[in-house]
C-alpha cells in the first residue's frame, strides 16, 4: 500500500515552489507520503466536456495507474482534483475506486497534525482574507471550516477577516469549467470584486487553496496593480512553519 | 471543432467585446446589472422588513418546497388531471390542455377571436409558449401593460429580457427623450414623473378598452383550482378584472399540489426577490353574483370568462424520460439564480436567450431550438460554480443541467477550441498541458 501526494497538472506546470512546499509539509506530517513522476491528470475538466463513457474510460485508466502503485491514500493540493477524485470517481467506478482522498486542508486540520505542526505566528498583527474555491465549497464533502480552523489555530496575531461573499456564497473566480481558457472577462470582473471585498475588510493578505483561483487572482492583481498579496494556502503554512514573514 | 462551432464561438467573442465598448447596449445593461445583482444579493440578509431575513425564510421552507416540487414531477399526470377536473367542475373555468406550443397558439387564437387586441402582463410563460412571436405573425395586437415591457418595446430591445423588472437599464433621461419622440410630451427625467405620466397616459386606455387579458400565473393549486398571481404594479389586477375574457396561458409546471403550496410559492417569490408585492390575486372563478333571487350568474364586474390554457410541450416528456432538463420542471421562476450567478454578473445579457437571462434562459433556448442555439446564447460561459444550485429555493440543479448541455455540445463539435484542446490532451496524453 502506498500514500500519494497528488499535486495536480496546473501546480506541476506553473507552481514548482508550491509543489515543493506541499511535499515538505505533507511529508513532515507523514513521511510515508510519496511523489510519483508522470501522474496522470485526474480529468476534472472532462466533467464539463465529455460524455460519461469517455469520462469513465479516463477514470479507469487513472484508477489502474493507482492500483499498479497500490495507492490507498491521496492528499492533493488542488481543489479541482479533490472535488473530482473524491466525488466523481466513487460515483462512476463504485467500489473499484477504493482510495481515501483528502485535500491538503483536511489533512492539515486533523488534530494530531495541527498539534505536530504547532504553527505559531509571531509577527506583527495581520488580517488575512480567505477565498473559498467553488471546488471545495461544492464538493460532496465540502471543505469550508477546515481553513478557518487552521487559521484560528495559528494564534491571536493572525486574524481571519471574512469577505462579504464567503463560505457557500463565495464568488467564483471565473476559471471553473475551463472558462478561463476561453474567455477571461468573467475572471476580470469577479476576481477584481474578490480583491475589493478583501480590501474592504482590511485584509493584508488574500489566501486561496486553489491553483486555478490563484492564477486568475494573480493575473488581475498584476494587471490592476492591486497591492494586497495573494498566497496559496500551502505556501502560507510553510512560511509560518519556517518562521518567516508572511508578506 | 465544426465550422458551425467556430462561427458560434466567434459570434460570442464579438458580443463579449461589446461589453466593454461605450455606447453598446451590452455595456449599458451590464453596468446596471452588476449593481442590481449586488443590491439584490445583499437584500437577502436584510432583517428590518420582517423578523427574519429572506435567506432565513428560504432556509426555513426549502425542504418543504423541494419535496413539493419533487412530488409534483413524480406524479405529474395525477396533478395535471386533478387540477383540470377541479377547475372545470368547481371553478367554472374553460380549460385546455395543449400538448404542444403550436396547439396552445391555435387555441389562443381561437379564444382571442374577433377581439384583435390583447392586454398582457409580463410573462415568461408566454415567451416559452411562443405566444409573442405567434401574435406578431397573426396580427394579434399585444399591448404590454407592465412598464418594463413597455419600455423594452419602445426601445426595441432585442436582447434577453430581464423578467423581474424589464427596462430597468434605461436611464430617466433616455425614457423622457423617448416619450418626447413617441408622444411629443415633455416630462421631467425623474422616476416619479415618468411613472405618473405612464399612469395618466395608459390607465384611461385600459379602463376603456381592455376586453381580453392575457396573464400567466405564479402558482395554480391542484386541489381547488385557484390561480395565484402576484404583482407590484396593479396592471394584472386591473386587466383581469376589466376584461371580458381572462386568458391564463401557462406551462403545466405552474401546478402545485395544494392551495397552501400555491401560497407558499407566491410568498417565497415575494420574499426572495424583496419586492413589495402590492397585490396577490387568487382567482377561483369568473366574476359572478347570486344576488338576484339566489341564482348564480357569471360575469358581474370582473371577467365573464376565465380560460386556462395549460401547455405540456416539453414538460411531461422531460419528467417521464428523465431528460437532461427534467430538473427545470421544479423551477418556480424566482430568477434568484441570475442575481447570484457570477457569469451573469460578468456577461450580463450576453449570457441568456430570448427566454430570459442566465442559465434558465439558455436551457429553455436548448429545449426549443437545440444545442447550437444554446451555445450561441452563452452556454460555455457557465463556470459550473454551482451557486445557482445552492441558492435555488426549490432545489433545481441548474449547474448539472448546464454541464450536461456542454457535454452534448462538445459531442457535436461545438466546444470552443481552447477547451477542446485541453479535453483532447487529457484523453490522449493524460495531461492537459503537454
Amino acid at each position: 500500500m502506498s500514500k500519494l501526494i497528488f499535486l495536480g497538472c496546473l501546480s506541476k506546470k506553473n507552481f514548482e515552489s508550491t509543489c515543493q512546499n506541499a511535499i515538505k509539509l505533507i511529508q513532515f506530517l507523514d513521511s510515508e507520503y510519496q511523489v510519483y513522476e508522470d501522474v496522470p491528470c485526474c480529468g476534472s475538466l472532462l466533467y464539463h466536456t465529455s460524455l460519461k463513457e469517455e469520462q469513465v474510460e479516463h477514470q479507469q485508466f487513472v484508477n489502474d495507474w493507482f492500483k499498479e502503485r497500490e495507492v490507498s491514500e491521496i492528499v492533493t493540493i488542488c481543489a479541482g482534483c479533490y472535488n473530482y477524485l473524491s466525488t466523481y470517481y466513487q460515483e462512476n467506478l463504485g467500489d473499484d475506486f477504493n482510495i481515501k482522498v483528502q485535500h491538503l486542508l483536511q489533512f492539515v486540520n486533523k488534530p494530531e497534525n495541527l498539534k505536530k505542526l504547532n504553527l505559531i505566528y509571531n509577527g506583527k498583527k495581520l488580517n488575512v482574507a480567505y477565498h473559498d474555491p467553488c471546488h471545495l465549497r461544492c464538493a460532496s464533502t465540502p471543505i469550508i471550516e477546515e481553513p478557518r480552523n487552521i487559521i484560528a489555530s495559528i494564534g491571536s496575531k493572525l486574524k481571519l477577516k471574512e469577505m462579504e461573499n464567503n463560505n457557500i456564497d463565495s464568488l467564483c473566480c471565473g476559471s471553473g469549467g475551463g472558462v478561463y481558457s476561453i474567455f477571461k472577462e468573467n475572471s476580470d470582473f469577479n476576481t477584481d470584486l474578490i480583491f475589493k471585498q478583501a480590501k474592504k475588510v482590511q485584509a493584508k493578505v488574500l489566501l486561496t487553496p486553489c491553483p486555478f483561483c490563484y492564477t486568475a487572482l494573480k493575473r488581475i492583481k498584476n494587471e490592476n496593480e492591486i497591492r494586497i498579496p495573494i498566497l496559496k494556502f500551502g505556501d502560507f503554512l510553510v512560511k509560518i512553519m519556517d518562521g518567516g514573514e508572511i508578506v | 471543432m465544426s465550422e458551425k462551432g467556430e462561427e458560434l464561438y466567434n459570434g460570442l467573442k464579438q458580443r463579449i467585446d461589446r461589453l466593454t465598448q461605450d455606447g453598446t447596449e451590452e455595456k449599458q445593461f451590464v453596468d446596471f446589472w452588476r449593481i442590481a445583482c449586488t443590491a439584490k444579493y445583499r437584500s437577502h440578509d436584510i432583517k428590518y422588513l420582517y423578523d427574519d431575513s429572506s435567506r432565513e425564510y428560504i432556509e426555513k421552507y426549502k425542504d418543504q418546497l423541494v419535496k413539493m416540487r419533487e412530488d409534483f414531477i413524480e406524479n405529474i399526470d395525477y396533478y395535471v388531471d386533478k387540477c383540470i377536473n377541479v377547475m372545470r367542475k368547481t371553478c367554472n373555468f374553460k380549460v385546455y390542455l395543449a400538448k404542444t406550443n403550436e396547439e396552445a397558439q391555435k387555441i389562443f387564437k381561437e379564444e382571442v377571436g374577433d377581439y384583435e387586441t390583447v392586454y398582457k402582463s409580463c410573462s415568461s410563460e408566454a415567451l416559452d409558449i411562443g405566444l409573442m412571436e405567434f401574435a406578431k405573425k397573426n396580427n394579434i395586437k399585444m399591448v404590454e401593460t407592465a412598464l418594463g415591457d413597455k419600455l423594452d418595446k419602445w426601445f426595441e430591445w432585442k436582447h434577453p429580457p430581464y423578467l423581474l423588472g424589464g427596462g430597468v437599464q434605461f436611464t430617466p433621461e433616455e425614457i423622457a427623450a423617448k416619450i418626447k419622440e413617441l408622444y411629443g410630451d415633455d416630462i421631467e427625467p425623474d422616476p416619479q414623473a415618468i411613472t405618473f405620466y405612464i399612469r395618466d397616459k395608459f390607465r384611461p386606455d385600459m379602463l376603456k378598452n381592455v376586453r381580453v387579458a392575457l396573464t400567466s400565473a405564479n402558482a395554480i393549486a391542484a386541489d381547488d383550482g385557484s390561480i395565484v398571481i402576484c404583482e407590484n404594479s396593479g396592471n394584472i389586477s386591473l386587466i383581469t378584472r376589466l376584461a371580458e375574457k381572462h386568458i391564463v396561458a401557462v406551462g403545466i409546471t405552474k401546478i402545485v399540489p395544494t392551495f397552501l403550496d400555491a401560497c407558499l410559492v407566491t410568498k417565497t417569490l415575494s420574499r426572495i426577490n424583496k419586492v413589495s408585492q402590492a397585490y396577490i390575486s387568487i382567482i377561483a372563478a369568473p366574476s359572478n353574483t347570486s344576488s338576484v333571487q339566489g341564482k348564480s350568474v357569471q360575469g358581474m364586474y370582473g371577467a365573464r370568462e376565465v380560460v386556462v390554457i395549460f401547455v405540456d410541450d416539453w414538460r411531461k416528456k422531460a419528467a417521464k424520460e428523465n431528460l437532461i432538463y427534467k430538473d427545470l420542471l421544479k423551477c418556480v421562476g424566482c430568477k434568484t439564480c441570475d442575481f447570484i450567478c457570477t457569469a451573469s454578473r460578468a456577461f450580463g445579457n450576453v449570457f441568456g436567450s430570448r427566454y430570459g437571462l442566465g442559465a434558465t434562459g439558455i436551457i429553455r433556448e436548448y429545449i426549443h431550438h437545440g444545442i447550437e442555439a444554446a451555445v450561441k446564447a452563452g452556454l460555455f460561459l457557465c463556470t459550473g460554480c454551482e451557486k445557482c444550485t445552492n441558492w435555488c429555493p426549490v432545489g433545481t440543479d441548474l449547474s448539472e443541467m448546464m454541464k450536461s448541455l456542454k457535454k452534448e455540445a462538445t459531442n457535436k463539435g461545438l466546444c470552443p477550441p481552447p477547451l477542446e484542446e485541453y479535453r483532447s490532451k487529457i484523453l490522449q496524453d493524460k495531461n492537459p498541458f503537454t
